[in-house]
């Protein structure tokens, strides 16, 4: 199946200014989103997130390398139709109301005006914005602007939804509207592309992760394996063990880990039972006990510092 | 600084600021009164400074040089050839960015004409109006007018004078105007005519001082005259002393010279007065100021 | 086409409603009172000295329109990255760029004819004060001379978005429509003194400035072709086929700078 959106191979160079050295953004960058995903951007900053998506978007042209979007190559025309656009930091026109920016939209987007008053209707009341459509943009906090964006992008009903960190800047409640928003756009069979800092956004709401490093896509996950990866560890916290009791347990222990207060004994959760066993045999008492999950924020740090190296 | 700190400095210094503005202003009317006129760009680069803004440019630059001159009558300076010089390259360039412009003509003939004599510069601003303003009766009206009463030269006079008349709108008395230039050639009355015509076009309240003082003048004198020719034609001769003609009843009494000069009689039969009809006493000439060129 | 007109509608509506238009609307209203003021000092020609302030402050007010509201409405589009939500929409860099010029002409246009409205009514109680100083005049010049004010202001506007799709910054661009306003003014003056003084050999230029010049006075736009503030003083003949010319002048000059400008904004990136 054609993916929806596919990056092979694109490299980008930015002039920084006169006399500074040229900032190579993307080196390489091979990438394929498939119909209907949620697929999860990450990175540093400064990794050329933003730079993929403007080149997905047909706003930058890549220096070698080409965009395919449905298979064919991408030009301007074919994707804006079918693409929603949520920047980072969007800055609205300041002195027209929510409605007339809507309505904008919906000419651009060659909505029927029928259409387009339902749609917004919809959105407004979808993103708590229905009280402020007659207000100036200017007038609206950083949260409002942000859903305002949002209204922006999605009021065509578009297959594909692009979001440059849609949840900054948001305070809880804001987030937890834009996470569900994402999640019936993925129920609809929507394609998502996304980046995001907020690990734990991206880790729920993924189907795919790309880990971006400076302008080179290291690793990319499935977060279904990934979770599924992680299961199974347990750590057990103990005073102490002597040498000879920590040879006896060896075959069964994962790792010793020394810590402030004692020491941790991480085992897979399968072999859990039979190192209680053992340790009430040698009579060391257990403190505590914790299950593992390889957090994607560690592996991410990991995948990082290992394509540093 | 404490609140109470500040608002007391802030009376000291509009205090004192009182003071300050009032010497600037006077320091500046001083400057003004003493000051040399200032140089006036060539035309060309003025036309090129104006960005397209030629007229108002005009405008601006006829306003500065009439205040500067209306400054010089009003604190009773005389303007020296400095003075002068810089009114002809104002006038000059002003008529350069804008030929059209009337004010500049009017005020060339009252001020360059009557106060600096400079008859030849005059004619040549006023030629430039004549071939741009063609509906403009004055132009050629003072441009006659200053080769009739200044230059003597009555042939170009009447072209003159003739070629206003021909323009529509153009006031009757100029036909006959005309007519009396060729017929009565040099006569007061004539001048008088003139004067009161230009007298008529000015607002300036000190061009009309300096204008009617000199109408008065020659009307006085052309009373004169006419008395005289009325004496003539009664007793076939001119009386010896013009007392005369206040006895003989031709005049009720001798009109005064307005300038403070005596009364005297041309060789060609025309009425001058020693004051020679200059703001001067007539033993002074200072530089620049030139009386009314003798016949 | 309609996309084209939203572009526009919404260019428009932010023009107007800027903080900027209010400092230039008091700006001309002040130079509105200096006219009636000033037009006493004159002797004779009220009238021509009316007429002159008028339109020149149309002129002027024009230009501070375009230069700190119109060109704004392109600038900040790019500066504060609106640019690539609008351009990620369904419209095209070319209907980008006309819809953002027909809006900044929208706006200048409403602006422009509300000043213009109130420099009739200063024109026509000066001339009912002053009566018998006016006489050069006639409304219809007038109306003319005002019409090509915002005729060049246009094309002044078609430099501002043309320089607005090259420079990175609005700084940038505020200073080279400036100087384009510059050298519009001054044109036709230094090219036909050149030529008058070349001849005359007043003084002497070399070929080099000469070969400068004559390449200028081709490429640069000449906005003395659009000044009918003499005839309009002095009511003189309007020549037909004169006005004819100028219009077309101006006309063909946008569009071909539009379609430039719509050829170098399809190669932009946006960073």
């Amino acid at each position: 199946m054609t993916p929806e959106i596919e990056l092979r191979g694109v490299t980008k160079r930015y002039k920084t200014g006169l006399f500074k050295k040229p900032v190579q953004a993307l080196r390489g960058v091979d990438l394929a989103v498939r119909k209907g995903e949620v697929f999860g951007l990450i990175g540093p900053n400064g990794s050329g997130k933003s730079t993929t998506i403007r080149a997905i978007l047909g706003l930058i042209r890549p220096d070698s390398g080409n965009v395919y979007f449905r298979g064919d190559q991408l030009s301007a025309t074919c994707i804006q139709q079918e693409v929603g656009y949520l920047p980072e930091n969007p800055y609205l026109y300041d002195h027209l109301t929510l409605s007339e920016l809507l309505k904008f939209c919906a000419r651009t987007s060659g909505l029927a005006r029928d259409t387009a008053s339902v749609r917004s209707g919809e959105l407004l009341a979808r993103l708590s914005l229905d009280h402020a459509t007659r207000r100036p943009l200017r007038t609206f906090s950083k949260g409002m602007l942000q859903r305002a964006a949002i209204c922006f992008a999605l009021l065509h009903d578009p297959s594909l939804v692009v979001f440059d960190e849609p949840m900054s800047g948001l305070d809880p409640v804001g987030r937890k509207m834009v996470f569900d928003l994402v999640s019936e756009l993925k129920d609809r069979g929507r394609t998502i592309f996304f980046c995001s800092h907020i690990l734990s956004d991206v880790e729920r709401l993924c189907d795919r992760i790309g880990l971006l490093s400076h302008g080179r896509l290291i690793d990319t996950f499935d977060t279904g394996a990934l979770t599924a990866s992680r299961q199974g560890q347990v750590h057990l916290k103990v005073d102490r063990l002597g040498a000879e009791q920590r040879d006896s347990l060896a075959p069964i222990l994962e790792g010793v880990t020394e810590t402030d207060d004692g020491l941790l004994l991480t085992v897979f959760a399968a072999n859990l039972a039979a190192l209680a066993v053992r340790l009430n045999q040698l009579g060391i008492s257990i403190q505590g006990s914790r299950e593992d999950r390889l957090t994607l924020e560690e592996l991410f740090m990991r995948s990082i510092q290992g394509g540093e190296k | 600084m404490s609140r109470s700190a500040a608002l007391g400095l802030l009376a000291l210094l509009l205090i004192g600021y009182v003071f300050v503005q009032r010497n600037a202003w006077e320091d500046r009317a001083l400057t003004r009164r003493s000051s040399l006129p200032g140089y006036v760009l060539p035309s060309g680069v003025s036309r090129v400074l104006a960005m397209g803004n030629k007229g108002i440019l005009a405008d601006f630059l006829f306003l500065k040089t009439m205040t500067f001159f209306g400054e010089r009558f009003q604190t009773g300076q005389i303007p020296s050839e400095a003075d002068w010089s810089y009114l002809m390259h104002s006038l000059d360039t002003v008529t350069d960015l804008d030929p059209y412009f009337l004010d500049p003509y009017v005020f060339c003939e009252g001020v360059l004409v009557w106060w600096a004599g400079k008859i030849d510069e005059a004619n040549r601003l006023l030629e430039k109006g004549i071939a741009k303003r063609t509906w403009e009766w004055r132009l050629p009206f003072y441009a006659g007018f200053n080769s009739f009463y200044f230059q003597n030269d009555n042939a170009q006079g009447s072209a003159y004078v003739i070629a206003a008349a021909k323009i529509p709108g153009s006031p009757d008395f100029l036909k006959t105007l005309a007519a009396r230039l060729a017929y009565y050639g040099k006569k007061t009355k004539t001048a008088v005519l003139f004067l009161q015509q230009m007298l008529m076009e000015t607002n300036n309240p000190q061009l009309r001082k300096t204008l009617g003082k000199r109408l008065a003048a020659l009307e006085a004198a052309s009373s004169i005259e006419e008395a005289r020719e009325r004496y003539l034609k009664d007793f076939g001769h001119y009386p010896e002393h013009l007392n005369d003609l206040v006895s003989s009843d031709y005049l009720e009494k001798l009109p005064l010279d307005p300038y403070g000069g005596r009364w005297e009689v041309l060789t060609n039969g025309r009425v001058f007065s020693t004051s020679k009809f200059s703001e001067q006493p007539s033993t002074k000439n200072p530089s620049g100021v030139q009386p009314v060129p003798q016949p | 086409m309609k996309k084209i007109l939203a572009l526009a509608n919404i260019t428009f509506k932010e023009g107007l409603r800027s903080r900027a238009v209010y400092g230039i609307g008091l700006f001309s209203f002040f130079i509105l009172g200096l006219n009636i003021t000033v037009a006493g000092f004159f002797m004779r020609d009220v009238g021509k000295v009316t007429v002159d302030m008028n339109l020149s402050a149309l002129s002027i007010a024009g230009l501070l329109l375009v230069l700190f509201v119109g060109l704004n409405l392109i600038s900040k589009d790019i500066d504060r990255k609106t640019i690539q939500l609008v351009l990620t929409k369904p419209i095209s860099r070319y209907e980008y760029i006309f819809g953002k010029y027909v809006g900044i002409e929208m706006f200048v246009f409403v602006a422009l004819f509300l000043l213009f409205v109130i420099s009739c009514l200063t024109v026509g109680g000066l001339s009912v004060v002053y009566e018998g100083y006016f006489q050069g005049f006639v409304w219809s010049n007038f109306i003319v001379a005002a019409f090509f004010v915002y005729v060049k202001i246009s094309v002044l506007a078609a430099i501002a978005v043309f320089f607005g799709v090259i420079a990175t910054s609005s700084f940038v661009t505020l200073i080279f429509s400036f100087c384009a306003y510059i050298v519009g003014e001054t044109l036709d003056e230094v090219v036909f003194y050149l030529k008058s003084s070349a001849s005359s050999s007043e003084v002497v230029i070399s070929e080099g400035v000469k070969k400068v010049i004559a390449v200028t006075s081709y490429i640069a736009p000449n906005f003395s072709v659009f000044d009918f503030k003499t005839e309009a003083a002095y009511g003189l003949a309007l020549q037909p086929s004169r006005v004819g010319n100028s219009l077309a002048y101006g006309l063909i000059y946008i569009l071909i700078l539009l379609i430039l400008s719509t050829f170098i904004f399809q190669r932009r990136e946006f960073n």
